[in-house]
């Protein structure tokens, strides 16, 4: 396969999985917002607007996260199903391409949402082109971490209701245990002890930063980017190791 | 003509099976280019594992398969730009129109829009969906979603279509109509394997058929040559006229509902249709059929479940 055949198996897996469903059914979209919303909400209310801001890079974080888990859900019911990856193994498609294509067509389910969550940052003071950058870097690294854990993940489960098991368990145990959608001081010594091994500790960090609600040193900015490329990097090796593409 | 597909003692025992059933038991097998080649067994059979590592799917546990001269372990790029596949059970994405299905489908594989298109618009013409081509497949029957994946593979072209029980739940109008176009796509030296349930379809669109019994090759030709090898190779079923004693000198008997089945060689057939005459007995005779052939040959009927069933579904 060329380049030039790879990147339009590529785009046309986006096509297939991210915009044809939307175009079907555009309650998608709502879907993937409700619960970065529903908490944006809460804590607004319940802060009356002093802490709106943390509400959206908590938001913003979690959106990523779930782009992760619904393609866990797809892949699952994709594989196990529909045979539909059995499909895609006996074609030129490559298994990179796939993984590739099922990953970018998740992210156009949480474009809109992110977007709701930058307008409401830059009607609110706090999005300067500086922390866009950043917030952009720190999202393309959740959206990574979350992609890899679910090719993992979805090579083990065997029916979509495991991972409709599975799916609020990661969501609790990384955005709502770990520092998220409140500073990590907030939490008492032992409880920042073990928030430090979520990588989304570190991405709210960086998020939380950038938008000027907690200082942020450039030595904890850096150990923050260190921690979490790494942890990309690590599961990204993690998931080429273990998920199957040809069954043993 | 050489082989398009080449197996060497392949084996297959799925991981989690059921006291280390293998659901392939050193299966040889050579498959020519061109044309249909159809696998026949009992569900547990080896069938789709044998497809599945055919399709580059799977790994086998021991001995080697070739598709297209590659081996299908460390060939499998080369294999993959080369064929294509429809799963047992698999169903089209629910949320795609029928068109798209097929469009995308040759898209993915790396065709230029136009030329997807056009294959596309003549895939429909052929399997009669086109007044279906801007439904949703979720609104669609079994048959006609079954149908769909059909068109998809065999709008590839690929020089290998895999089609594992590819009719199963069509009615016989669709299933004819799914016959028409693989039978089009193997006059044009494309090469298709085939499993199927229904004995008829693989007699009528098999060249040559291959049957599979507890993961091994136990017949092997075209559907002449198997009714050759069988012991009896003529059926002849008889109203009234004859004891189920007197008959049994001519073949192998059984009773059925108002008569007997006779199954007997030519000779004796022969003998029998002229004593029948004479005793004014209703005697119709034939060939024998696929099914007859399958049930000589294994000793139950193709409806039965086999053993390695419970490892292929472990795995």
């Amino acid at each position: 396969m060329s380049e030039r055949h790879r990147l339009r198996s590529l785009l046309t897996l986006v096509q297939l999985n991210g915009i044809i469903p939307i175009r079907t059914q555009p309650l998608y979209l709502l879907n993937l917002l409700a619960s970065p919303l529903s908490f944006l909400f809460f804590i607004t209310v319940i802060s009356h607007g002093s802490l709106l801001a943390y509400g959206v890079t908590g938001g913003m974080v979690l959106t990523m996260l779930s782009v992760g888990t619904g393609l866990q859900s797809d892949l699952t019911h994709y594989r196990h199903d529909l045979k539909f990856q059995d499909v895609v193994v006996a074609s030129p498609v490559e298994a990179p391409v796939y993984v590739a294509g099922m990953a970018f067509s998740e992210l156009v389910y949480s474009l809109p949402g992110i977007g709701v969550f930058v307008v409401i940052l830059a009607a609110d003071g706090l999005a300067s082109a500086e922390a866009c950058v950043v917030l952009a870097g720190v999202m393309l690294l959740v959206w990574g971490f979350a992609t890899a854990l679910a090719f993992t993940l979805a090579t083990y489960f065997e029916d979509v209701r495991e991972t409709f098991m599975f799916s609020p368990l990661i969501s609790l145990g990384l955005t709502v245990l770990p520092p998220v959608y409140y500073p990590l001081s907030a939490l008492p010594g032992w409880a920042q002890v073990i928030a430090r091994f979520s990588p989304t500790t570190y991405a709210a960090s960086l998020a939380q930063g950038a938008t000027g609600l907690q200082p942020l040193s450039t030595g904890q900015a850096l150990l923050d980017w260190t921690v979490l490329v790494t942890f990309t990097a690590a599961l990204f090796l993690i998931a080429a190791v273990k998920a199957r593409w040809k069954e043993p | 003509m050489g082989s398009a597909i080449h197996a060497e003692r392949l084996g297959k025992v799925y991981r989690h099976s059921v006291k280390g059933v293998p659901a392939l038991d050193g299966l040889s097998l050579d498959v020519p280019t061109g044309g249909v080649y159809g696998l026949i067994g009992r569900n547990g059979a080896g069938k789709t594992t044998f497809i599945r590592i055919a399709a580059t799917q799977l790994e086998p546990t021991s001995g080697r398969l070739d598709v297209l001269g590659e081996n299908v372990q460390g060939g499998e790029r080369k294999i993959r730009a080369r064929i294509a596949c429809v799963p047992q059970e698999s169903r089209p994405l629910y949320f795609l129109r029928v068109e798209e299905v097929i469009y995308l489908y040759l898209k993915m594989r790396g065709l230029e829009p136009a030329e997807a298109r056009r294959r596309t618009k003549a895939a429909l013409d052929e399997l009669s969906l086109t007044e279906y081509a801007k439904r949703l497949v979720s609104r669609l029957s079994g048959g006609l979603r079954r149908r769909t994946l059909c068109a998809m593979v065999l709008a590839s072209d690929a020089d290998v279509m895999f089609l594992d029980e590819p009719t199963t739940g069509l009615d016989p109008i669709a299933r004819r109509e799914v016959w028409q176009a693989i039978r089009r796509a193997s006059r044009e030296h494309r090469t298709i394997v085939l499993t199927t349930h229904y004995l008829d379809e693989a007699e009528q669109l098999s060249g040559r058929l291959a049957l599979i019994e507890r993961g091994q090759l136990v017949l092997e030709g075209s559907p002449g040559d198997l009714r050759g090898r069988v012991r009896y190779p003529y059926r002849v079923t008889l109203q009234g006229g004859f004891t189920h004693a007197e008959l049994e000198s001519y073949g192998q008997v059984s009773d059925v509902e108002g008569g007997y089945l006779v199954f007997t060689r030519e000779a004796e057939a022969r003998d029998l249709a002229k004593v029948a005459l004479e005793r004014g007995a209703r005697l119709s005779m034939g060939p024998v059929s696929l099914e007859d052939i399958f049930l000589d040959v294994v000793g139950k009927s193709i409806d039965s479940d086999g053993d390695a069933e419970t490892a292929e579904e472990a795995a």
